[in-house]
This record gives structure tokens, C-alpha cells and sequence, in this order.
């Protein structure tokens, strides 16, 4: 089962249908976070939000706690609160991105997708990820083609996985698939 | 079919009535046996207890009405403090026993000749305007909201023959979504384009409006279109919706159901094109009709982007009750289908005020002067019927 913690956002339930293509999903509100449900889960996702990684103390402990026990993924805001809690710092950006469309290139070789490959995907955020960022076993494995923003991190040793792009958006091409992909490793 | 002067007879018998627009002309509701004014407490109760078991026979087996913005954020859990306004009923529904169908063409002669004053007061100036709209603009920046929608209002004292308002509305801009109510001490006259809700049976659609261009003679649909593709700050706009509408949807949609039926077209009116997209599911087995509603009110193309924190800092902003202004008007069958708009370019009339509220949206690059400027424009269109 999936456990999505649900940041309050208009984009959630885009992520819920989207993982419920592959397996059970249980969403619950941030202030609704039910420990049991939790405990059950295989994989746990954070979803989008407002606001900034430290309006949401909750998942940040919620994230301590599993990491290397269940596969996490973040998207946007979750990304960003995963980044948080590596240590790294959450910026606003000078150009904001909401409802725009952007190719974005995978830039690693440790990736679990085809380095050099390029893609659309749908941007809402005003934060970013301030960089140089590192953190034991992390790789931002995907980035802007024009502004160079890291767009995904993944962490295959614990299985911790990020997206600042929305995978969920109609804005992102092959966003099942890409989903699918972490889901299966 | 509709006698000779019957709207006239109508208008003079004082008898509260409905007017809805429906595929090819209008429908006139009256004789109403009941009338249901709304309350954070009651409205939960109403809408559970509008679908009644036994099926469908009449066409009048229906309430029909509208929610006001505030109680619509009371229903999904958002506190609104106490503003200033007009005391008037947070959402009033009505059981018809009478439907009619009526034509386009609405002929109606006023009796009495009221001279509507045409003088207006706007509650929000330019400068004013501006303080709030670079306070929202840092809200942008620090990723509480990403496009939220500042409301203004125009208000006046004076008497108005709201049937005749309707007549010459309809005629100069005429809108898929447009109603009218008229009661003892109140009347709503709306162009609503904007549908947010059509279920029937297990299917359901919203057909957000995000994108209006203005008319001229140089331009046609495709170049519209063209406007609207290439018209980055819109597209953006315009997107951000059609995912939260999706989101919206798929609260109540069964699981790869949601799907966009109309992606981005341009939709052509009087003076106006629109920027549309449709989109639609299959509702999960077990839906209530106040399920449906929480998902989908109010409607998020009117507010903003997150709806919940943006509708926090709307709230916090506001001083004044908007009123039926972003709320929805439309009907609730006793089988459960149901049809809801959103509540713009609207006239409130209750006890000789007038209020038209409008809205434009924020988002990153919008400019503080043009917003003015648009929400001025919206609510011309309704100032004028009053000369």
C-alpha cells in the first residue's frame, strides 16, 4: 500500500490517481496522519503543497523515521522536504514557475533513467534547491535544460526518490512511466 | 408555449421566480411550494436530503438555488471573520412546481418606468488595490499561493426592474450559464459562462474558463487561439486550473476516469472570446451529492491556486462579504443529477443596493495597473444597464 500525506494542495489527487494505477493508495491530510496506515505502508509520498518545507514539521519527522526502511518520494514541495531534511537549503528563485511547461534533461549515469534524455514536464514552484547540495548517497539526477534548476534526486541505496517537477501534471509527458519505473525498483 | 406578455403579467403578479438558461432558450421556474434559506448548520442537511429515493418523474422534482461563497467555505472547513456588508442570506433553495420552457428572445416591456441611479462607489481603489496586490504578490514569491484572485466591488443604492436588466443582459451578452431570481426583497441577474458542475448519472464535468479576450474587428477564433498559445502569463493560467480542476474531480472520480474532453479551445461569445477546457470523469460507486460539492466549491477558477491556502489569504484580506459573488447557482434533481455555475459578472439587488463584484487573477508576472484596469471592464458591462 501507498501512503501519500496530503500537503494540502490542489494537485494531490492528480498523484493519488496516479499511483493508484499501480497499487493501493491511502491519502490522508497532513493534520489527519494516521499512524497506523503509515506503519502499513511499503511506499510513502509527500505530496506537493504552499508554503515552504519548514511549514510542515510533521513530514519532516515522518521522513527521519523511514528513510531507508520504506521507498519515499517527494514531489515539489515533498522534494523540497526531503532536501530539507539532507541538510540543504530551499530558496525563492528569481524567475517562479506556475503552470509552466519546461524540458528537462537527465544528467546522471547512476539515474534509473536514460542519461542525456530530455523531456516536458509541468513546474509550479517558487522555491528551489540552493546548490552545491550533497548529501550520502543523493544525486541530482535531472535539471532544466535552460536554467539549470535540479529537477530530480533519487537516492537508490535507500530508496528515496524527489521530483520538483509534477510527474501527475498534464503539462508532463510519460509521467506514468516514470512513476511506474520507481515503483518497480 | 409561452402567451403574449406573459413575462410582464409575471413581473406585476410579484410572484418570485427563476429564470435558467438551458440548451435553446431558457427554463422559467415558479410556484415555489418550498424555500430553504441556508445556514453553516443547515446546509449540510439540505443538500443530504434534496436526492430522494423515490426516481425521478417530474421535471420540477428539483431544488433549485444558489450557495454563497461564505457558506461554501464554511461547508469544506475555512472560517470567514465577520466583514461588512449587506445582511443577506448566506444561501436560499427553492422546490418549483412549475417549469416552462421560454425562447432566446426574451420580449419584455417595462410597466413602470425606474430610473436607476448610475452612480457607483468602488470599495477597493487603484491605490488601495495595489498595496494588496504586492502583498499577494510576496505571498506568490514565497510559494503560498500561486495565482489568487483580488475581488472588487461596486456598489449603489437604487431601484432596479431586475427582469428588464436580465432581458437587455442576455440580449448584449448572451452566456451558457446565464440566471436570473427574483423574490420579494431580492434579485440576482447573471451572465455566468462558466459551468462547474454537470452530473448526470455516474458522469460529471466542470468546464473551467481560464483566458478572456476582448473582441475587434481584426480578430477571429484562430487568431485567438493563436493570442492564447503564445500569451505565455494565460497559458500558464490557464494550465495551473485544468490540473486543479483534475485534482478536484478525481476526489470523487474513480482512478484513471479523469480525463480532459476539451483541452484548451477557444469558445466564441457576443464580445468576448474565452479560453475553455472541459473536463470530465466517472464518479466512484457511493458519491453524496455533498461530496460532489465539497470537491468542487467553490470553484477553483475564480479563486485561485492552491484553493485551501489561497482561500486563507483571501479571507484574511477581505473586509467585505462577497456575497453570492463566486458562489454557484444550479439546480439539485431528487435522482441526484445535478447542474452548478459559478456566480460572475453578476448583479446582487437586496432591499435597493446594487453590487457587482469582479476579479482578476494574480499571478507572478501580472501588472497591478492592467488587473484594475480588467476588473473595471468586467463590471462596465453591468453598470451600463443601469443608464
Amino acid at each position: 500500500m501507498i501512503y501519500i500525506i496530503d500537503h494540502k494542495d490542489s494537485f494531490t489527487h492528480n498523484v493519488v490517481h496516479q499511483f493508484e494505477r499501480f497499487d493501493d493508495v491511502t491519502c490522508d491530510n497532513y493534520n489527519e496522519i494516521n499512524e497506523d496506515r503509515l506503519n502499513k505502508s511499503k511506499v510513502i509520498v509527500l505530496s506537493p503543497g504552499p508554503g515552504a518545507p519548514k511549514d510542515y514539521p510533521i513530514s519532516s519527522s515522518i521522513y527521519k523515521r523511514f528513510k531507508g526502511k520504506k521507498k519515499i518520494i517527494g514531489i515539489c514541495l515533498g522534494f523540497q522536504q526531503i532536501l530539507h531534511c539532507e541538510k540543504g537549503k530551499i530558496i525563492e528563485q528569481k524567475k517562479i514557475y506556475h503552470g509552466y511547461q519546461s524540458k528537462i534533461k537527465v544528467t546522471s549515469a547512476n539515474s534509473l533513467f536514460k542519461k542525456n534524455r530530455k523531456f516536458n514536464v509541468g513546474r509550479y514552484h517558487s522555491l528551489k534547491l540552493k546548490e552545491p547540495f550533497a548529501a550520502k548517497d543523493f544525486e541530482i539526477t535531472m535539471r532544466c535544460v535552460i536554467s539549470n534548476v535540479a529537477m530530480a534526486i533519487e537516492n537508490n541505496k535507500e530508496n528515496v526518490y524527489g521530483f520538483q517537477f509534477h510527474p501527475e501534471s498534464f503539462l508532463t509527458e510519460n509521467g506514468n512511466l516514470l512513476i511506474k519505473k520507481i515503483l518497480s525498483v | 408555449m409561452i402567451k403574449k406578455n406573459y413575462l410582464e403579467n409575471l413581473n406585476n403578479s410579484k410572484k418570485p421566480f427563476i429564470i435558467y438558461k438551458s440548451n435553446k432558450g431558457f427554463d422559467l421556474y415558479t410556484d415555489f411550494s418550498k424555500k430553504i434559506i441556508l445556514t453553516k448548520n443547515n446546509i449540510e442537511g439540505f443538500i443530504n436530503q434534496c436526492v430522494k429515493l423515490k426516481s425521478k418523474k417530474k421535471e420540477t422534482d428539483l431544488f433549485i438555488g444558489f450557495f454563497g461563497y461564505e457558506v461554501l467555505n464554511n461547508l469544506i472547513g475555512i472560517k470567514v471573520k465577520k466583514q461588512k456588508g449587506l445582511k443577506f442570506p448566506k444561501g436560499i433553495f427553492y422546490k418549483p412546481e412549475t417549469k416552462q420552457k421560454l425562447p432566446n428572445k426574451l420580449n419584455y416591456k417595462k410597466l413602470e418606468i425606474i430610473r436607476p441611479n448610475k452612480l457607483f462607489k468602488i470599495n477597493i481603489n487603484e491605490s488601495s488595490y495595489k498595496v494588496i496586490f504586492n502583498k499577494f504578490k510576496k505571498k506568490i514569491k514565497s510559494g503560498e499561493t500561486y495565482q489568487i484572485k483580488i475581488c472588487t466591488k461596486y456598489s449603489n443604492k437604487t431601484q432596479i426592474d431586475a427582469l428588464d436588466f436580465f432581458c437587455r443582459l442576455v440580449k448584449s451578452n448572451m452566456a451558457p450559464e446565464a440566471f436570473m431570481i427574483k423574490d420579494k426583497d431580492y434579485s440576482i441577474i447573471s451572465c455566468s459562462p462558466e459551468n462547474l458542475i454537470n452530473k448526470k448519472n455516474d458522469l460529471i464535468t466542470t468546464k473551467p474558463i481560464a483566458g478572456t479576450l476582448k473582441k475587434t474587428k481584426k480578430l477571429n477564433k484562430i487568431k485567438a487561439l493563436m493570442f492564447f498559445k503564445r500569451n505565455i502569463k494565460e497559458s500558464k493560467e490557464h494550465n495551473m486550473i485544468v490540473d486543479m480542476e483534475r485534482s478536484d474531480l478525481s476526489k470523487i472520480c474513480k482512478a484513471g476516469s479523469v480525463k480532459i474532453l476539451k483541452k484548451k479551445i477557444v469558445e466564441e461569445y457576443k464580445d468576448l472570446y474565452h479560453y475553455v477546457s472541459l473536463i470530465g470523469g466517472r464518479l466512484k460507486n457511493n458519491i453524496s451529492s455533498l461530496d460532489i460539492i465539497k470537491a468542487m466549491m467553490p470553484g477553483g477558477s475564480v479563486i485561485g491556486c492552491p484553493k485551501i491556502s489561497t482561500l486563507n489569504l483571501l479571507n484574511a484580506q477581505e473586509k467585505e462579504s462577497r456575497n453570492v459573488y463566486t458562489g454557484s447557482f444550479g439546480y439539485i434533481k431528487f435522482n441526484g443529477d445535478m447542474r452548478f455555475n459559478i456566480i460572475i459578472r453578476s448583479i446582487l439587488s437586496y432591499k435597493n443596493n446594487s453590487e457587482i463584484s469582479v476579479a482578476s487573477g494574480v499571478v507572478i508576472d501580472s501588472n497591478a495597473k492592467h488587473e484594475f484596469n480588467e476588473n473595471y471592464i468586467k463590471a462596465k458591462a453591468l453598470m451600463d444597464l443601469y443608464k
